[in-house]
């Protein structure tokens, strides 16, 4: 599997704050990578780094290479920087569908990007939402306000929204860390399917989660990353005491 | 389906593979005891290595389905159960590669009179029907069937029992044979040892699909369930 | 472990001495409120009829209606929110999402502060100078709308500014990941869910500027005129500042003191009713934008 991305010796300061120390870690393309470590780790400035979310945060200094299929996106011009975005889909902690209509919600990224054509529109909704798993819940009622839909719903409807594009990348912060369990499994079931895809990365607080999703685990600590495997090597054998440590929650 | 259905789906046709190979092992060893045919012996005791890889990767299979993803219930139950099925497995490969073995410490053909008489041919029968029963009870969720192993493994039991005189009186009308009468004896005993895994693997059935456990009841009890 | 009986009981009496000190204040407050407008409302109900509502004052304001103070502040109030809100909001804006956080971003905050604390009457003046007599626009509906809308500016723009930093920043990422702007983001995503709470700023500004007297007296209010004006540039009369000469220095105090309280009544329950109307058109908006 080639690597779809790719981080060398990566620093980032915010101010005074060293929060990431020398990050190296490649990750292969249509996989499920999780990024786990106890809170203030790093895990999510590292997510940041791949759609350079980590600019808008004043005071951020980032020197090493990030790169994405061999390209250093540290170094695009900045007009390129919605092109990046374009194709690196982000899904949060908490669902955050937009004050829209259901429909509306998935086209925000066709319309931003200039697209009018109202039936390719219409026609990549419909695929996207099926791709989402969330096709036959909404199909009565594109029209309604996304915010009529369940947690659960509410967030598959996120990650439609960010597949709408077509993004080869998806980075995932937290996306089941505010829903109950059902809903969690939806979510962890729909990553499983989209992998064959996308290259997906996926910021976790629970280790089973990370256990259940992912093919390769990272663990981070103040700002390092202490071990970086297959994810069945970290949860049956690691290589490390911190890890060890930190999956059986015998931390600290 | 999800992520762990896709994960156990997986490992159950890895342990019905495994199921096959042993079967076609013990099989085969049989075919080399009746023809006396040392180049298949041979090849079965080769292919014991298959068998053990197997059981490797199927332990190692729900080694990591433990870890990733904590299955609890039916999965769980199919996961404990599984393991416990491979390991027995391993070891009616283990006998097979014996029967093989002791066919290869033969130096001549075995008299057809002493495989009737010891009634070796006919454990083996019932053996190899066992073992095929398990996997047809585990792949269609057939209790019954499994819970027929207990009755079978007794005429298996009664064979092993009564084997000693017979082979005793087997050496003694065919002295020429008396290195292959002990071997016929030492297969015996491996043989019944397939009744009693095959028993085993009932009961991880049994405990899998309907969540009973058999083991340590009195014999009593288990017929008593039937 | 035991702990002493004595203790309990102090924690039991401190606290109900404290919850029943706090509860005494705050039903006194609201008994306050209603003593007010019960005394408006039994001295001012028996003026308010269809005609007092509808016709010219007559006789020195001793007599008649209170129509045209009516109208006028209803004309001030929507001329200095069309003023108000869209500067208010957008100076919210550039604050809360363009301007780079450091020091002249601190000094402006701080002077929007300032400027909510100035008193009305230098409000007044101001507007007297600048769009009365600068400008040019003379005493008129133009200037006095532009004087009250100054005063009503650092609410609008304080509360917009705290209502877009209370959208999740989230919503702006998730925005900006699909490739948009920051303008885009701005105007379909934050803009729409800050609405409800943008909206309940004009709430708070509608209710300042309707009762304030201060700013219109050199701006535009009319001590006596009974007519409608023709035109923006035309002066008019007000509620609160007709509420004011009738009862300090009209021709005959006591003659029109019944109209002074009727005039205090219809002034309320107009500030009661722009409130309401606001309100709901917040509960609207922000229905359409509840969050789970």
């Amino acid at each position: 599997m080639a690597n779809k991305l790719e981080t060398i010796d990566v620093h980032l300061h915010y101010g005074d704050f060293h929060a990431l120390k020398g990050i190296t870690m490649a990750i292969p393309e249509n996989s499920v990578t999780a990024l786990i470590g106890p809170s203030g780790c790093g895990k999510s400035t590292y997510l940041r780094l791949f759609n350079r979310m980590n600019d808008l945060i004043p005071f951020t200094r980032i020197t090493g290479q990030v790169l994405l299929d061999g390209e250093d996106i540290y170094q695009i011009k900045s007009s390129k920087i919605d092109a990046l975005r374009r194709n690196v889909g982000m899904v949060f902690q908490k669902p955050n569908p937009f004050p829209k209509s259901i429909f509306e919600n998935v086209a925000y990224g066709l319309r931003v990007n200039g697209i009018t054509d109202n039936s390719f529109i219409e026609n990549q909704v419909e695929k996207t939402l099926h791709q989402a798993a969330l096709w036959d819940e909404v199909k009565d009622k594109l029209k309604k306000s996304a915010f009529e839909l369940s947690g659960g719903q509410q967030q598959r409807l996120c990650i439609a929204r960010a597949l709408a594009i077509e993004p080869s990348i998806i980075l995932m912060d937290e996306p089941a860390s505010a829903l109950d369990p059902l809903s969690t499994g939806k979510i962890e079931d729909l990553i499983f399917e989209l992998k064959s895809k996308y290259t997906i990365i996926i910021v976790t607080h629970n280790m089973q989660q990370a256990g259940r999703v992912s093919d390769h685990t990272g663990f981070f600590y103040l700002g390092e990353l202490i071990e970086f495997d297959k994810t069945k090597k970290i949860f049956t054998n690691p290589a490390k005491q911190e890890t060890e440590n930190y999956i059986t929650g015998r931390f600290g | 389906m999800t992520h762990l259905d896709s994960e156990l789906k997986m490992l159950k046709a890895d342990i019905i593979e495994m199921w096959r190979l042993v079967i076609n092992q013990l099989d085969k060893a049989k075919d080399a005891l009746t023809n006396f045919d040392r180049d298949l012996a041979e090849e079965v005791v080769e292919n014991e290595k298959r068998v053990n890889s197997y059981e490797l990767k199927i332990d190692r299979d729900c080694e990591n389905i433990f870890a990733l993803f904590q299955p609890v219930a039916t999965d769980l139950r199919l996961v404990l159960a599984t393991m416990k099925i491979c390991n027995n497995l391993e070891r009616i490969g283990d006998i097979a590669a014996s029967v093989a073995d002791f066919v290869l410490d033969a130096d001549t053909d075995f008299n057809k009179s002493i495989l009737e008489h010891t009634k070796i041919l006919e454990m083996y029968a019932i053996a190899n029907e066992m073992i095929a029963d398990t996997l047809e009870a585990f792949d269609k969720e057939d209790t019954r069937l499994a819970r027929t192993m207990f009755k079978r493994d007794k005429i298996l039991d009664k064979i092993d029992e009564a084997a000693l005189d017979r082979v005793m009186e087997c050496i003694q009308n065919y002295p020429e044979q008396v290195r292959n009468s002990l071997l016929v004896m030492s297969m015996i005993r491996k043989l019944e040892r397939v009744g009693d895994q095959s028993k085993n693997i009932a009961e991880e059935i049994i405990f899998y699909f309907e969540a009973k456990v058999l083991k340590h009841k009195k014999k009593k009890q288990k017929e008593g369930d039937e | 472990m035991t702990f002493p009986e004595s203790n309990e009981r102090r924690k039991k009496l401190g606290q109900a001495v404290m919850f029943g000190v706090s509860r005494v204040i705050s039903y006194g407050i609201v008994a306050l409120l209603f003593l007010i407008l019960f005394f408006i409302v039994k001295q001012g109900i028996g003026v308010v009829n269809w005609e007092f509502l509808t016709a010219m004052p007559t006789d020195g304001m001793t007599k008649g209606g209170i129509y045209p103070a009516i109208m006028g502040t209803l004309y001030l109030v929507a001329g200095s929110m069309l003023f108000a809100f869209p500067v208010g909001v957008m100076a919210g804006i550039y604050v809360n999402e363009f301007a780079k956080a450091g020091p002249m971003k601190r000094f402006v905050k701080m002077m929007t502060n300032n400027l909510a604390g100035v008193p009305s009457i230098i409000f007044g003046l101001f507007g007297m100078a600048l769009f009365v007599n600068q400008m040019g626009f003379g005493a008129s509906i133009l200037a006095g709308s532009l004087t009250l809308g100054l005063l009503a500016l650092p609410i609008v723009i304080r509360t917009t500014e705290e209502a877009l930093k209370s959208v999740d920043d989230t919503f702006r990422q998730a925005s900006y990941a699909l490739g948009g702007s920051k303008l885009y983001t701005i105007r379909k995503v934050v803009l729409p869910i800050a609405l409800p709470n943008i909206l309940t700023g004009l709430i708070l500004a509608v209710g300042r500027v309707s009762g304030e007297t201060a700013p219109i007296l050199f701006t535009v209010a009319a001590y006596f005129l009974p007519k409608l004006p023709g035109s923006i540039m035309d002066q008019c009369m007000a509620l609160p500042y007709h509420l004011y000469v009738i009862s300090t220095s009209g021709t005959q105090i006591e003659a029109s003191r019944p109209m002074a309280y009727g005039t205090a009544f219809v002034l309320v329950v107009i500030v009661l009713i722009v409130n309401l109307l606001a309100t709901l058109l917040r509960n609207y908006f922000g229905n359409k934008v509840k969050m789970n």
